[in-house]
């Protein structure tokens, strides 16, 4: 009877070790980018302003103005985006939707919506999965790789994880990528995109975090080509609100009837 | 200024940051200056073109200028209430200066009523157009007597500027699906060949209505489904079906068919021959990583001709031949069963903002062919383009009876 007592005392201080280690046991790699994700994309649908401001040799080569307008999937927690041209002149007004892998684009001078592949670029530097929103932690499984300084986009030092994000299914637009989080706060710092075959396509930083929807969320990306440094896309954010869509605006056949107000 | 400022700032960094490519890059957004662009209601173009053209007529080449103003105006007026106009003028020129024709294209001039988040009514004159493939829609069933004005062969500046029909237009949408509905009366029989008149009612010598129902039933599967009649015929029904191969690849699948009979019959008043007949053109979209696009379309018309009768009908009467070709022209059908048709796009050829565009029609009946290649160069606000089209084929071919055997044309269009 003695035995038994002892034996239950010892079992429930063991359970309450293992669940205070849990309470206080740092988070996950993959809650970490969850919560990175949360930083860059806030939890409702929302528009926004994306410039995109493209450098060759030190030389301004482009621009383009796209108007953003993000909701969340219910079935899988990925945003769907749909992405109106503002500029240049000759391209204002076409549209893009993208829902998964599912890319539609849109020109209403011969009112035709047409499916492309995700190869297919509509801008310069930047693929289509850069444009949208994009929620890593759906797509990718993060391993901590390592705990490190790294100099930030304001040349600062940031103690940060650096996580190994793996891709999950292969209709994502990069196979893995490296992506360094600050410690303190989830700030998303800098991230490396590779190919399957481990080549650098492209190196971001997110930058000039402000005041947006609630947090502080970063207003830019510098991205820097991965075989050509000297070729920069800047991509500003601005004009963030929270903005509902229905679902069924969503789709291929709601594209000829998008005109916000 | 700014930007010198910021290539000074390069120059001088110091040989750390100057060392390190990405910091290098950081600099240069540091400064990087953007301009505000706001959305626009109002969207104007002009464009300025020049000609020559050999007409199989002897030594002497046809010149011909070309002034084009395009206007599309798309205004939300009231909350729910959207008015759209679309149209374009083209004043041509053809070997003398003072001797010119201008063709007016109401393209769009409507209201539309969104009723709900769902529900939206449109009324007045509408491009209403369906289809996936890019050379031949079976199943674009208001193609028929819209083109007035040919600036360009190039399939996609075709669907740009062609004539809406006066329609009632209902659509109803659901989370990944929608229907519509509409009603297009007929309004005139014959085509009104007045330059400068609205049109309207040009593209309405039938009365016709069409149902066009499409749902997501799975990621990547988004079927369309089509049913388009008139008072005179039985029912024709589509079908519009794409779908991702691979990442780079997109396959496209496009079908019309229902009794009909046959365009020869039509255009020369003879015995009904009508029967079920199927209309398709399929085919893939490939994409490389430097952004050269490719599109092989095989396309099939069962309403149009055999082989060995498309032979009888050139050694034939001319008269009948000539009003065959007319009934087809204007109804941007194909002449003969089968064709097959290539394109491809390279945006940023060479060098950046230089793109090639290039065509081929071949006709698996007369083995004629269409070749068309353009080069576009985009500035800032300008487009300059440079066109060359090529028919070829036997005298009474697809292709090779086309008045226009060789075309150079230089353009410039200013998007204002």
């Amino acid at each position: 009877m003695m035995i038994q007592t002892r034996r239950s005392t010892i079992t429930a201080i063991l359970l309450i070790g293992i669940g205070a280690a849990q309470a206080f046991a740092t988070p996950t790699a993959q809650e970490i980018l969850a919560a990175a994700d949360a930083v860059r994309n806030p939890d409702f649908s929302f528009g926004l302003t994306s410039t995109l401001i493209e450098y060759k040799n030190s030389k301004q080569t482009d621009t383009s103005t796209l108007a953003v307008y993000s909701k969340a999937d219910t079935s899988n927690g990925q945003f769907r985006s749909l992405i109106r041209f503002i500029a240049p002149a000759r391209d204002a007004n076409k549209l893009m939707l993208k829902s998964g892998n599912d890319l539609w684009f849109y020109d209403p001078s011969n009112k035709a919506s047409i499916r492309i592949s995700p190869q297919q670029r509509l801008l310069g530097q930047a693929a289509n999965g850069d444009i949208v929103t994009v929620n890593l932690a759906k797509d990718y499984q993060a391993k901590l790789a390592a705990e490190e300084d790294t100099q930030d986009g304001e040349r600062q030092t940031r103690h940060c994880f650096k996580l190994a994000l793996t891709a999950n299914t292969a209709d994502v637009t990069y196979h893995h990528i490296d992506m360094w989080i600050d410690t303190s706060n989830n700030r998303p710092i800098k991230a490396r995109f590779y190919t399957e075959s481990g080549r650098l396509l492209k190196t971001a930083y997110y930058r000039r975090y402000q005041q947006q929807l609630g947090t502080e969320r970063p207003t830019e990306t510098v991205i820097i080509d991965g075989l050509d440094p000297s070729w920069v896309t800047v991509m500003r954010f601005s004009n963030y609100v929270k903005r509902d869509v229905p679902d069924s605006w969503l789709q291929r056949d709601y594209l000829a009837r998008f005109k916000p107000e | 200024m700014t930007r010198i400022f910021s290539l000074l700032l390069l120059l001088c960094a110091s040989p750390i940051w100057a060392a390190d490519a990405e910091s290098e890059a950081l600099l240069l957004a540091d400064y990087a200056v953007e301009k505000i662009e706001r959305t626009r209601d109002l969207r104007l173009f002009l464009e300025a073109a020049t000609a020559i053209s050999d007409q199989g007529l002897g030594p002497r080449a046809l010149h011909t200028q070309r002034l084009s103003l395009n206007l599309d105006y798309d205004k939300v007026f009231y909350p729910g209430w959207r008015a759209v106009l679309s149209d374009r003028i083209d004043i041509n020129w053809q070997d003398n200066l003072s001797h010119h024709t201008s063709i007016n294209t109401l393209k769009e001039a409507y209201v539309s009523w969104q009723v709900g988040a769902n529900q939206i009514v449109d009324l007045g004159s509408i491009n209403a157009r369906n289809g996936v493939a890019t050379g031949y829609n079976p199943t674009d069933f208001f193609r028929s007597n819209t083109i007035r004005s040919v600036v360009s062969v190039d399939p996609i500046n075709l669907k740009k500027n062609r004539l809406g029909s006066v329609m009632l237009r209902g659509q109803t949408l659901w989370a990944g699906g929608s229907m519509t509905a509409l009603y297009s009366p007929k309004l005139s029989t014959q085509s009104q060949s007045d330059a400068l008149i609205t049109n309207t009612g040009t593209a309405n010598k039938n009365n016709r209505w069409l149902v066009a129902a499409s749902h997501t039933f799975f990621e990547n599967f988004n079927p369309q489904f089509l049913v388009f009649s008139t008072p005179k015929e039985m029912p024709q029904f589509g079908l519009n079906l794409t779908g991702l191969i691979n990442d780079a690849t997109v396959g496209f699948f496009e079908w019309s068919g229902g009794r009909s009979p046959s365009v020869l019959s039509q255009a020369l008043n003879t015995e009904d021959d009508s029967r079920f007949r199927n209309k398709l053109a399929t085919g893939i979209t490939y994409t490389t990583e430097n952004k050269l696009t490719l599109t092989c379309e095989y396309e099939y018309n069962g309403s149009g001709l055999e082989s060995a009768a498309w032979d009888a009908l050139q050694q034939g009467s001319p008269l009948a031949y000539w009003r065959y070709r007319q009934a087809i022209q204007h109804a941007q059908d194909l002449p003969t069963k089968q064709a097959v048709f290539f394109y491809g796009i390279w945006q940023d050829a060479l060098i950046k903002h230089l793109d090639f565009t290039a065509m081929v029609r071949t006709n698996l009946a007369d083995h004629s062919r269409m070749q068309w290649i353009e080069m576009r160069y985009h500035a800032d606000h300008i487009d300059f383009s440079l066109q060359w089209q090529l028919n070829s084929g036997n005298a009474g071919s697809d292709f090779g009876a086309l008045a226009t055997k060789r075309n150079v044309q230089a353009q410039i269009t200013y998007y204002f």
